[in-house]
């Protein structure tokens, strides 16, 4: 047996892939150290946010009329939770996710546990026992949500240390409340054409945000 | 050590008794045989073959889906009729145990009078259902579980010569069972021929196992280490739990802890102890084994978990048990280093994902075990076929994949992305009607009646509204090939503007509203929207 001599070659002084290798880490590396308690939201969505993200334990309202994009934008943070390893939970009662976009905006699915058969009287005890376990709840309101039970949520979320996204009309204080309004379609014309991706307007309303931008 | 192993495929099934019996599992995408009666096997069935494959070998065999629990409750029957010749039996899965031969063929007159003693008890205890009962009594398990299959008795220092003639793909590896083929050692008695050190060479020390297993030397667990005597689980159950989801439940838990406080020490388990103990002072003991086997390597809480309840079930439900089972108790009997558990690669995501483990199993205790799920992307032209949802803690495979190996599957006819972020299935009632009000329809070859100019719906805001620009209609027949599931729809991509009269204001510029429209048999319905 021929011992294979070691390369004189190491260590490589490959600069980019030494750049790719960094740009790995930063990406899989756990984001939480002791003081940093930001989830950082990537894209046009984090540009809105201050300090690029949203800052664990908080509660985010998004609202929207059906086809503005908010389930879009739920999906982008979902995304952003998933992406560096931690765990996001979606609650869908009426179970109508679309897991495909969901994937393509970047959503780890494997990492994302899609609870669905949510009758309105459990919802609150569900969406509690999830705040317990994973890093981001994204939630579809129910038409009557006590604001007595939807506070307690909120204090729940921040002890936990939990990002609760509240979709659909939430009836207490939230730390941002985002709504989408809508977006230009393009690429489909009469007769013959194909749907062409687009941003998504949103308006933000909270402490230290602008009021107004696009996200895709 | 001599070791015997008993396969009875015992089914509760009556009215297929005197035909070919093929019971077929899935395990992931795969249907496979699970088991097959002696008709099914003279035919050519064989374990773990695909289900269309076997069904071609033997078409007038009935096929029936493997239920676990029912099959554990019948083998613990099995499992009783040998207590009486021996006391340790160890489980391996219903249909397949083990036990040692020393003592009881010395005292029952050796290994040929002790298997047929067994084989007839067993036969007996069995009932109508006993008439295919195979003993194997060999040197070591992996021959004796060959053995079994034939149900011979392999005379002491036999098993080489034994094992020689069997084909590779009995190491249950089927990528290296596949690679001793390609390299012209079909058999383990070709294997056996070769020089160990040449085997360790080309396969380290997986190739040291089959080498020995091919020359008819069980090597069994490399290293055993003594179980610690406080690793014990042990729950009192308060009030006592007399059905078997409330006992199932316990032992998930207790299960959870046994694996948890091994893997704090780096140790797995291969072989545990389920003991309960009644009301009444009854005390149930029985010996699970878990080997490397198809099914995953090592022994995760949830097949633990499975076992326990399995074995639950069937002292509960044959009336072993007179009363409530107030404690319930988990010992390891065999513990080995454990050597496969990976760590995440930068740390941390073991922690985060036992933490969200422990919140999901407790939403699936609250909603029911379906309601939990990820998803799976899979193959499929709509919306809602693409997607495939898995109850949390199942395998996640999808049951059409996107790709096998290289290849992937072409879908003709499914939309590119974007995908639609709200699927409706089934599709929510709708109008799709043309400028003068009529319903557009599709005719024969796919062409539409006329241009779709106004959608109504509930899911759509403002109740729907005019069609600004549309694509289609993009015509489907769907399982052209099976008259039963024959069905033809037609598809349009639609970007909707809410009505004039209706528009509330509030959404500003952008009001528009893109969704896909789905006609089928003169009815439409919105499938999904892009939201």
């Amino acid at each position: 047996m021929v011992a294979t001599p070691i390369s004189p070659t190491l260590p490589r002084r490959d600069e980019h892939a030494r750049a790719q290798l960094r740009a790995a880490a930063n990406r899989a590396a756990p984001t939480v150290l002791a003081g940093d308690r930001l989830l950082t939201v990537p894209g046009l969505i984090g540009e809105l946010l201050p300090a690029g993200g949203i800052r664990r334990g908080s509660t985010v309202a998004l609202d929207g009329p059906p086809g503005a994009g908010s389930t879009t934008v739920a999906f982008l943070l979902a995304a952003a939770t998933t992406s560096v390893g931690e765990w996001a939970a979606v609650v869908d009662p009426d179970g109508t996710l679309g897991a495909r976009a969901a994937a393509e905006m970047g959503v780890a699915l494997e990492r994302c546990a899609i609870v669905r058969r949510v009758t309105p009287d459990r919802w609150s005890t569900v969406v509690g026992a999830l705040l317990d376990g994973v890093s981001l709840v994204a939630a579809a309101v129910p038409p009557a949500l006590r604001p007595g039970d939807a506070r307690r949520l909120t204090a729940r979320a921040r002890e936990r240390a939990t990002v609760l996204v509240a979709l659909g009309p939430w009836p207490a204080e939230a730390t941002f409340r985002l709504q989408a309004v809508g977006r230009d379609w393009s690429g489909l014309t009469t007769g013959g054409g194909l749907l062409a991706p687009d941003v998504v307007d949103v308006r933000v309303e909270g402490k230290g945000v602008r009021a107004h931008a696009r996200a895709g | 050590m001599i070791a015997a192993r008993i396969h009875a495929d015992a089914i509760g099934v009556d009215d297929v008794r005197g035909r070919p019996l093929i019971v077929r599992e899935r395990i992931g995408s795969r249907d496979l045989v699970r088991a097959a009666s002696s008709e099914a096997r003279a035919a050519g069935v064989t374990r773990g073959m695909r289900r269309r494959e076997a069904e071609a070998r033997c078409p007038e065999a009935v096929c029936v889906d493997a239920d676990e629990a029912n099959e554990a409750r019948t083998f613990e029957v099995v499992a009783r009729a040998i207590e009486v010749f021996t006391p340790r039996v160890v489980l391996e899965r219903p249909g397949r145990c083990e036990f040692s031969t020393r003592g009881p063929s010395r005292y029952f007159g050796g290994d040929g009078a002790l298997a047929e003693q067994i084989r007839a008890g067993v036969a007996a205890a069995l009932g109508p259902d006993g008439d295919d009962v195979r003993v194997g009594i060999a040197d070591g398990v992996f021959v004796a579980r060959l053995a079994a299959r034939r149900s011979v008795v392999v005379a002491p220092g036999g098993s080489a010569e034994f094992v020689a003639p069997w084909p590779v793909s009995v190491l249950d590896d089927d990528d290296l069972a596949g690679l001793l083929v390609r390299l012209g050692l079909p058999t383990l008695g070709s294997v056996a021929a070769l020089a160990s050190d040449a085997v360790l060479a080309r396969f380290g020390s997986e190739g040291r196992r089959i080498h020995e297993l091919s020359r008819g030397i069980d090597p069994g667990p490399s290293v055993f280490v003594a179980p610690p005597p406080d690793l014990v689980e042990r729950t009192e159950l308060d009030p006592p739990a007399e059905r078997v989801d409330i006992a199932a439940f316990a032992a998930k838990e207790l299960a959870d802890r046994l694996l948890e406080r091994l893997a704090e020490r780096g140790l797995a388990c291969t072989r545990v102890l389920v003991v309960a103990e009644t009301e009444h002072g009854e005390r149930l003991t029985r010996c699970w084994r878990h080997t490397r086997s198809e099914y995953g390597d090592a022994l995760t809480p949830g097949v633990l978990a499975e076992r326990v309840r399995w074995q639950l079930d069937a002292w509960i439900n044959t009336g072993e048990t007179t009363a409530g089972i107030t404690v319930l108790t988990l010992i390891p009997d065999e513990v080995v280093p454990a050597d496969g558990r990976q760590l995440g690669f930068w740390g941390g995501d073991q922690v985060a994902h036992q933490r969200a483990d422990r919140a999901l199993a407790r939403v699936q205790g609250i909603l029911g075990y379906e309601a939990v799920t990820t998803a799976v992307v899979q193959g499929g032209r709509t919306a809602a076929e693409q997607v495939r949802f898995v109850p949390w803690g199942e395998p996640r495979e999808p049951e059409r994949p996107l790709a096998t190996g290289t290849e992937v599957a072409a879908w003709p006819g499914a939309l590119p992305p974007p995908f639609p972020a709200r699927v409706f299935d089934p599709p929510l009632p709708a109008e799709l009607v043309d400028a003068r009000g009529d319903a557009v329809a599709v005719n024969g070859r796919g062409e539409q009646s006329r241009a779709p100019a106004h959608v109504r719906c509930r899911a759509l805001p403002a109740g729907g509204g005019a069609v600004r620009a549309w694509a289609g209609p993009w015509a489907h027949d769907v399982r052209w090939w099976d008259p039963h599931a024959y069905h033809r729809c037609a598809r349009w991509q639609l970007v909707v503007s809410a009505d004039e009269a209706q528009r509330s204001g509030a959404r500003g510029s952008h009001d528009d509203v893109a969704c896909i429209v789905v006609v089928e048999g003169g009815r439409a319905g919105v499938e999904a929207i892009y939201d």
